[in-house]
């Protein structure tokens, strides 16, 4: 089976990530495949989950935190701002606080807490995956490829999802036995018993985590593709990685090597160097069969210049889906 | 005996009986709730006080609505403990 098939054969994953160690080719396979998508009459979106995306550098178009930008017919891309997020949210709160109690300022104890939660490293993280989860749920797009980060943070991602997971069930549960109490009461007191918000709020996080998890290890609706280049150390921890991904129910769907040295110029007049070079890349290649055997999908040759702008996107999307 | 003096009568008789049997349970009930609300603020927003609570993010949309809360519960989580919180706390 080879890339293409994986797209033809499935046509409701809609959901197509590209992870793999830093520097692979992450960003130039997820460009690739939004193209290859969009000249085929899918509306496309590629995102990027990294506060270090390289897709303005790719599309050659400034689009760091501008929402959707148009690439090409069909092709959108966008770099969401995980600052811009926590202002905008963290304004949301004040004002819902001032609304709330009808005061003209927010108390300062209150207020610095606002400030301090803001500076933990996880908020970052999660006002991305909010704002993940805002996007696909629109449902504006038929595909959604994820640019991701690399591979240990990615990881991290997914197991603190897990415990994002338990610390709302075991928050909500509680909150439901508070519930209870209270309606006992009203029973007792024959009074109504008023909704409670913060149980509503509760179950809408519970949501939302729920969502940005789900969709990573859906197996009917997500494409997870590795990125690799020959290298004895990527192949190495692309392994481990693999398993990793697997604990977390990841669905595999392939992986992709990039950056091959051609072997058409070993016909030519080639210093030893890059002779040298290309024997080292078929006996890894090789492993990587091995290990790997029909999983490997695709291979892209290491271009004569960098992979930006359409036309060498176009050119690499061609050998990809060939 | 009018309508009216049937229902005042209909309601002593219901706030007697609710004073004499479940006013206790309720006011039990109501006790166990507050502390439960205690407890939740700290696992939501224990870092009011430094303890580190996992997320920040989702912490944050709850904390409008403990607002009027916060200076109680303070109040009762610094509190110093002696043996009598333990016999009549």
């Amino acid at each position: 089976m080879g890339f293409k098939d994986v797209f033809l054969q499935h046509p409701e994953r809609r959901y197509i990530m590209f992870g793999g160690g830093g520097g692979v080719g992450k960003t130039t396979f997820s460009a690739a495949a939004g193209y290859w998508l969009a000249a085929h009459g899918k509306k496309v979106l590629v995102f990027s989950v990294d506060p270090q995306a390289s897709l303005t550098d790719i599309f050659k178009k400034d689009i760091f935190g501008k929402g959707p930008v148009p690439i090409m017919q069909n092709l959108w891309a966008q770099e969401i701002d995980a600052d811009k997020h926590i202002k905008a949210y963290q304004q949301e709160i004040r004002q819902k606080i001032l609304d709330m109690y009808g005061l003209p300022a927010v108390p300062e104890e209150i207020e610095n807490y606002i400030q301090a939660a803001s500076a933990e490293p996880a908020m970052e993280e999660r006002a991305m995956f909010d704002a993940v989860v805002d996007v696909v749920m629109k449902g504006d797009y038929d595909y959604y490829i994820y640019d991701l980060v690399p591979l240990g943070h990615a990881l991290y991602y997914l197991s603190m999802a897990k415990v994002y997971d338990e610390w709302i069930n075991k928050v909500t549960k509680l909150r439901e036995e508070m519930r209870e109490y209270e309606e006992m009461v009203s029973r007792l007191q024959h009074k109504e018993s008023e909704q409670d918000q913060i149980l509503k709020e509760l179950l809408y996080i519970k949501g939302r985590i729920n969502t940005s998890a789900g969709i990573l290890t859906d197996k009917t609706k997500t494409a997870f593709f590795f990125v690799l280049i020959p290298e004895a150390g990527v192949i190495n921890d692309t392994q481990k990685a693999a398993k990793l991904f697997a604990s977390f129910d990841v669905p595999l769907s392939g992986y992709v090597v990039n950056r091959v040295i051609p072997h058409e110029l070993l016909g030519q007049n080639i210093p030893d160097y890059l002779r040298h070079r290309i024997a080292m890349q078929d006996q890894h290649l090789g492993k990587l069969h091995a290990s790997f055997g029909d999983q490997v999908l695709a291979r892209a040759p290491e271009m004569e210049r960098d992979v930006t702008g359409l036309p060498m996107i176009e050119k690499l999307a061609g050998i990809m889906f060939a | 005996m009018s309508e009216e003096e049937k229902k005042s009568l209909w309601q002593n008789i219901r706030e007697t009986v609710y004073g004499m049997a479940a006013h206790d349970m309720s006011r039990a009930a109501l006790r166990t709730r507050a502390s439960m609300e205690h407890l939740f603020i700290l696992i939501t927003m224990g870092d009011l006080l430094g303890i580190p609570i996992l997320p920040p993010y989702y912490s944050l949309r709850l904390l409008p609505y403990v607002v009027p809360q916060i200076a109680t519960w303070k109040r009762r989580m610094l509190r110093e403990k002696d043996a009598a919180d333990a016999m009549f706390g």
